[in-house]
């Protein structure tokens, strides 16, 4: 636990046991030392996002003041501004959502008390699981279940060290199981490579991932590979890839326990969707009869804790639209709609009359595509500060604290079947999302009947 | 500081023997106090022609957790079929402007919020989910600590987790066993321990397809039986109230009543409770090789005093089931409507299927599973030891109850339905000839008093002096269900919280738990486990009472005591 306590900002500060927020993996085997000039160290990382992530504190985070078209002022007015938009706003927009539990649950009473569409800033990643989800389901597995007992380790289109650095230390070292790594679709994972008992390779770095998707479905369902030789033309083909996929197959039957990893965000989109539903076929159509499972990688800044949180409050998941009693009778009260609730779309379309921006693990700003007339207030990392006095006028910015540097926390590990506890590692005393939220949700509803009262 | 007086309604308090006599009940800062008659009082209620009862209490109900969670992202159409509510019903305020209900939604699987608001619109107080996984514990408390109004509680799932099973295959000192099965209790701050298909989701991860009570786990080389003995024992030795939870071996297998005996006997007369046990009461008569074993399953409860149980009651329509038994998940997942499903394999912990599934009255298994849930009840004499569920959502959402209710104190309207069924189903059926019908009292000890004896919590269950204020007040309508679809008053620890199945507050839930004693040193056994083969770090493995009470937003911690000794 935090051996300086909540508020011992300027103490030196060692926090063993910490966990990462950073990245979905939360690595939680970590040592943290919080110096006296606010900034933040791990010693010895073999992160490259841990530490990217760490140097965006500072020592001005606890000077950090709120900002009022682009003048700085006290929590107070800065709350009260805020809440007047929210007030004021017939249509809000709540993106970004980088933030952790408590902070999703504060920010879906508010959403409830001005009727705000929820999208997350991970939200054109997170769609197409959804999507694939909701169509046929899944057939998942988790860290430890990969880490003591997979054989056979696929990975398709993605390398995970690219944005999950400790990947592979997480669930490969320190293990004595025998394992092949298998790249489908792309290149070895340089990460990948160095640890006992496990060799490396790739198939079809090439080949496109829907045409290998198709094919590898054929064989898992019982094709034989010579009569998958022909080409859309109804030419002979090179027979080798529905040759190479057969004998990925026989290696799966062969396997004790083998896992598919890929990375929704990694997909080619708009069709994500359709990979990760065939991927999920594959693997279910496996199970008849030998083990096997999918490990999606992904869910970052909160990504996977919101739309957990949001599911199990609401009943839906991301991109959902809440609505006020004061909506038409004959509507309900929540619309789920990956299609229509998605960020770009309403402020392209200029669909929304007021963005609520929270942004609580990297200094990560509001796209660039919002309209300057529209309102922004943003809940934000104190880095963020700047950005907002510069858009000047329309624009509240309040600091907030991350959870795990300057709050405790919950955040879903990168399997969704694994929550995790953080400590704060410095204390800085910033105000948590979830109480900003909280606050904001009691002034729009002083205002509300204040203006009832008038 | 307050003092309230139910005044001349009809009380039901079995715990107390008390059937059906009219009197006043009093409560002060929500706990039931004797009050003299003519004591005044800050608030009174006419509660006259009305029937009054603690608050329902449901032991095995699926509200929280990873698979809960996984059923709502499966199923989107069940949240958008859910009947479209009256905004003007939802304007209700607080004292600080907030809206008491917030947007929430679904039918078998509803959002945290609706599943509180229902239970509570119902007269339910408490609701018991009762497959935490030790790995998947925080966010199982999270969801129940989103679940308003009403206490809840866990039984952490044990026996398909690879140390348990390591530790039995090497035939570990039993010890030892016990003290990771009270380190577990406590690290997960759970009720109770649940056992799943027995060592049976582990089996399928070494891809064997199915385990019988007495046949060897493919890698461990333990049977179910060991399991089951071991597991009931070690809760006997720390004197946890509520016996081994236990999903037996085979669930929904044709012939499954012989292992389902098997596992009774397995506790070797220790307590034990087979949950959901429709599930586990087929028989294989018939041209359809498919039979309802329920006399015989009844004949076996009611020969053994050391068992309980509770239903599983399957209601027809649309519902999804998800449970921690992937082996048995994973044979039915041809059978799931709509066409998609989801499996998982959790953290050498258990695993998970999700199936949506559609009960019809037109199948001859359907109608028959409707048939075997009713005559269990029906058949087993003591009250005491069967508790109401649908299993929800499995075989059913609890909002059913009302209508179960019916079923069963209502002969005649059971009638009604059976008639409406598969015609086979009808003949092969004991029912027609079953003329029970469930009193007030025998309702109110399967849906509260019963389950509050089971699982061990003294303040709850029952309407004496010093219980906890949950009360729920009844119109005594001729039509059950209508009577039991939406009480009067609802008081939860002496708040009214629902009047005439409308919200009027949305305190935040307690959470039950039990602290069992076991010896510390067992941690170093874990924490070697932990290094070995998990991707997490031991230091996280436990919960503090400082963070379930955060999980929980801050509700209550009710500990539930152990067992005096001797």
């Amino acid at each position: 636990m935090n051996a300086s306590g909540t508020t011992g900002a300027r103490t030196p500060a060692i926090t063993r046991d910490w966990t990462c927020p950073f990245c979905p993996l939360l690595c939680d085997d970590l040592v943290v030392e919080s110096h006296g000039d606010g900034t933040l160290s791990v010693a010895d990382t073999e992160c490259s996002r841990l530490a990217a992530a760490l140097a965006s504190y500072s020592a001005t985070d606890t000077q950090c003041r709120s900002v009022v078209d682009g003048n700085e002022v006290a929590l107070d007015a800065a709350l009260a501004r805020a809440a007047q938009i929210l007030a004021d706003s017939r249509r809000p927009l709540f993106g970004g959502l980088a933030t952790d539990v408590a902070g999703a649950r504060a920010v879906y009473v508010l959403a409830a008390g001005c009727g705000a569409i929820l999208d997350h800033l991970h939200g054109d990643a997170l769609t197409p699981a959804t999507l694939a989800l909701q169509d046929r389901g899944s057939f998942f597995t988790t860290l430890s279940e990969v880490r003591s007992r997979a054989d056979l380790l696929l990975f398709f289109g993605c390398q995970p060290s690219r944005r999950y650095p400790r990947f592979f230390t997480r669930v490969l070292a320190s293990t004595d199981i025998a394992r092949e790594l298998i790249f489908v679709g792309c290149a070895v994972d340089p990460a990948a490579a160095g640890f006992a008992h496990t060799r490396t390779e790739t198939l079809l770095p090439h080949a496109d991932p829907y045409d290998t998707l198709a094919l590898w479905s054929a064989l898992g369902e019982g094709r034989e590979p010579g009569g998958l030789h022909r080409d859309s033309n109804g030419n002979d083909a090179d027979a080798s890839p529905a040759a190479t996929l057969s004998s990925l197959q026989a290696r799966i039957a062969a396997a004790r326990y083998t896992v598919l990893v890929y990375d929704p965000g990694a997909l080619p989109s708009p069709h994500a969707a359709l990979l990760i539903e065939a991927l999920n076929r594959i693997v279910k159509a496996a199970n008849r009869t030998t083990r096997a499972a999918c490990l999606a990688l992904g869910g970052d800044d909160g990504a996977l804790t919101v739309n957990q949180t949001v599911t199990w409050l609401s009943g839906m998941p991301l991109r959902t639209r809440l609505s006020t009693p004061a909506r038409s009778a004959g509507t309900a009260s929540l619309d789920h709609d990956p299609y229509r609730y998605r960020t770009s779309r309403l402020l392209a379309g200029g669909e929304v009359d007021a963005l609520l921006w929270t942004a609580s693990f990297a200094p990560l700003a509001w796209p660039a595509s919002l309209d300057p007339a529209v309102p922004l207030i943003v809940l934000g990392h104190p880095a963020l500060a700047d950005a907002t006095k510069a858009r000047g006028a329309n624009t509240v910015f309040i600091p907030v604290a991350t959870p795990g540097i300057d709050t405790g926390g919950h955040l879903f590990r990168v399997d969704s079947s694994v929550v995790m506890p953080l400590a704060a590692a410095r204390g800085a005393a910033l105000a948590s999302v979830a109480s900003l939220a909280t606050q904001l949700t009691t002034r729009l509803h002083e205002q509300r009947s204040g203006e009832v009262q008038q | 500081m307050s003092l309230v007086r139910l005044k001349g309604g009809t009380i039901f308090d079995p715990t107390h023997n008390v059937n059906g006599e009219r009197r006043d009940l009093s409560f002060r800062d929500g706990r039931i106090v004797d009050l003299a008659p003519n004591m005044p009082v800050d608030r009174e209620y006419d509660a006259s022609g009305m029937i009054v009862m603690a608050g329902g209490i449901d032991m095995h109900s699926h509200i929280g957790g990873g698979k809960t969670n996984l059923s709502r992202l499966l199923l989107p159409e069940d949240h958008r079929t859910d009947p479209l509510r009256e905004p003007a019903g939802e304007s209700a305020q607080d004292d600080a402007g907030r809206y008491l209900r917030l947007p929430s939604c679904g039918v078998c699987t509803p959002g945290t919020l609706a599943t509180g608001y229902r239970y509570a619109e119902m007269g339910y107080t408490a609701a018991f989910e009762p497959a935490m996984m030790p790995s998947n514990a925080r966010h199982t408390h999270l969801e129940m600590g989103d679940t308003p109004i009403i206490d809840h509680g866990a039984y952490v799932m044990l026996g398909n987790d690879e140390l348990f099973l390591q530790m039995l295959a090497a035939r570990d000192d039993f010890a030892r066993l016990r003290d990771y099965v009270g380190w577990t209790i406590h690290a997960s701050k759970a009720l109770g321990v649940k056992v799943v298909n027995p060592g049976g989701i582990s089996a399928f991860k070494f891809n064997q397809r199915s385990l019988d009570v007495d046949e060897p786990h493919v890698h461990y080389g333990i049977t179910p039986r060991e399991v089951l003995h071991t597991l009931s024992r070690a809760l006997t030795e720390l004197r946890v109230p509520h016996p081994l939870h236990v999903h037996a071996s085979n669930l929904g297998v044709p012939g499954n009543i012989e292992s389902t005996i098997a596992t009774m006997d397995a506790a070797d007369g220790l307590p034990i409770h087979l949950t959901h046990i429709q599930f586990h009461s087929y028989g294989v008569e018939g041209p359809q090789k498919f039979s309802s074993g329920a006399r015989h399953i009844a004949d076996a409860v009611n020969a053994r005093p050391n068992v309980s149980i509770d239903v599983g009651q399957i209601i027809f329509g649309q519902t999804v089931t998800a449970s921690g038994d992937t082996m048995m998940q994973f044979r039915n997942t041809p059978f799931a409507r709509p066409h998609k499903w989801v499996v998982g394999d959790i953290e050498c912990d258990a695993g998970c299927g999700v199936v949506p599934f559609r009960y019809r009255e037109q199948s001859y298994v359907n109608a028959l599973q409707w048939i075997i849930g009713l005559e269990i009840f029906l058949l087993v004499d003591d009250p005491w030891r069967v508790a109401m569920t649908t299993d929800h959502p499995n075989g059913g959402p609890f909002t059913s109850y009302p209508h179960l209710i019916r079923l069963l104190m209502d002969k005649p309207f059971r009638d009604e339905q059976l008639a409406k069924l598969n015609p086979d189903a009808q003949v092969a059926s004991a029912l027609p000839g079953l003329t029970r019908e469930f009193s007030m009292y025998e309702i109110a000890i399967i849906t509260r008093a019963g389950p509050a004896r089971l699982l061990g919590l003294r303040d709850r269950g029952h309407l004496g002096a010093g219980a906890a204020a949950d009360i729920a007040v009844y119109r005594d309508e001729p039509d059950r269900e209508r009577m039991f679809t939406s009480p009067a008053y609802v008081f939860k620890d002496g708040e009214l919280v629902a009047r005439d199945g409308t919200l009027v507050a949305t305190p935040t839930g307690g959470i039950h738990f039990v602290s069992p004693e076991f010896d510390r040193s067992i941690e170093k056994t874990l924490r070697a486990y932990s290094d070995a083969r998990l991707a997490s770090n031991f230091a996280h493995a436990a919960i503090s009472d400082d963070e379930v009470c955060d999980c929980c937003r801050g509700g209550r911690l009710l500990p539930v005591e152990c067992l005096a000794n001797g």
